[in-house]
């Protein structure tokens, strides 16, 4: 089963993350995606859009693409963006093991996106910038409990 | 959908105050709320609830303002997020009780798990909970 892909341009801006979360919220909930996969679908296509608004782009101007579809029995999503080339799917994990008020505030979107999805591929956009794909089946479990 | 703030004190053992977030809290307002806790702090304000019952979605910079207003509740600055291991120094890491959270619903109680947040915070299933608990 497959619907139709839903896309959206944005300009680098913190205040358009917003519709990047309605635009999956959208396609998840035509999925019948369980709340458990749209929570992390949400949670992930944010930490991702941020992370190339707040240091991909780094404050210049720039846009991101997002596009969204269920595809068999997952929901695709991808983003693409001019940022300078960054692979997240190469950043280290933090280490868990330091208490949470010691621990450096900042850095968990990564890990995050790790915990919410079940694909994450990242490969250098022809031309210049990133394309990140990243997929998560319409499992109604959280990953740590499947 | 946007954030709103709504602050409130109530006569427990001690005062307490309320900071209510209804919305979302992303990488767009995070700083708005920290900014908040911190004029609370200078009004005095020493033992904070943070009411997350009408929280619908928090990001990893949400995580942020939470850790930031434990500091600014202990007197401390908050930490640059970007600034790295050397910056770091103060809070010990142990759970603390000057602020607490109530009422997360199942998207942001997944947020605190996943990155151990829920370490540092009591966490009360409502804010009548949280206030009777003080």
């Amino acid at each position: 089963m497959t619907t139709g892909q839903r896309r959206l341009r944005i300009a680098a801006d913190l205040g358009r993350l917003a519709e990047v979360r309605g635009l999956v919220r959208d396609v998840a909930a035509s999925s019948q995606a369980p709340p458990a996969c749209m929570d992390d679908l949400v949670q992930a296509v944010d930490e991702a859009a941020s992370n190339v608004i707040r240091h991909g782009y780094g404050g210049s101007s720039g846009w991101i693409d997002v596009a969204a579809e269920l595809v068999d029995d997952r929901i695709v999503i991808t983003l693409e963006d001019e940022a300078p080339p960054f692979d997240p799917t190469t950043a280290p994990e933090p280490d868990m093991a330091v208490p949470p008020g010691r621990r450096r505030p900042g850095g968990m979107g990564i890990h995050l996106i790790r915990l919410a999805m079940d694909t994450i591929d990242h490969s250098p956009r022809p031309g210049g910038g990133n394309i990140l794909v990243m997929s998560r089946r319409l499992d109604p479990r959280p990953k740590e409990e499947r | 959908m946007s954030l709103e703030t709504k602050t409130e004190r109530v006569e427990g053992s001690v005062p307490i105050t309320i900071l209510a977030l209804d919305g979302e809290l992303d990488a767009s307002n995070f700083e708005e709320v920290i900014e908040t806790a911190r004029r609370l702090y200078s009004e005095g304000a020493r033992q904070l609830i943070i009411d997350l019952e009408k929280l619908t979605f928090m990001a990893s910079s949400g995580l942020v303002a939470l850790h930031s207003i434990v500091q600014v509740m202990h007197g401390q600055e908050p930490l640059d997020p970007e600034g790295g291991w050397a910056t770091l120094h103060g809070l010990q890491g142990d759970r603390q009780s000057e602020v607490r959270l109530a009422g997360p619903q199942p998207a942001v109680d997944r947020v605190l798990k996943r990155t151990g947040l829920d370490r540092l915070f009591i966490i009360h299933p409502d804010r009548d909970l949280a206030v009777a608990a003080i």
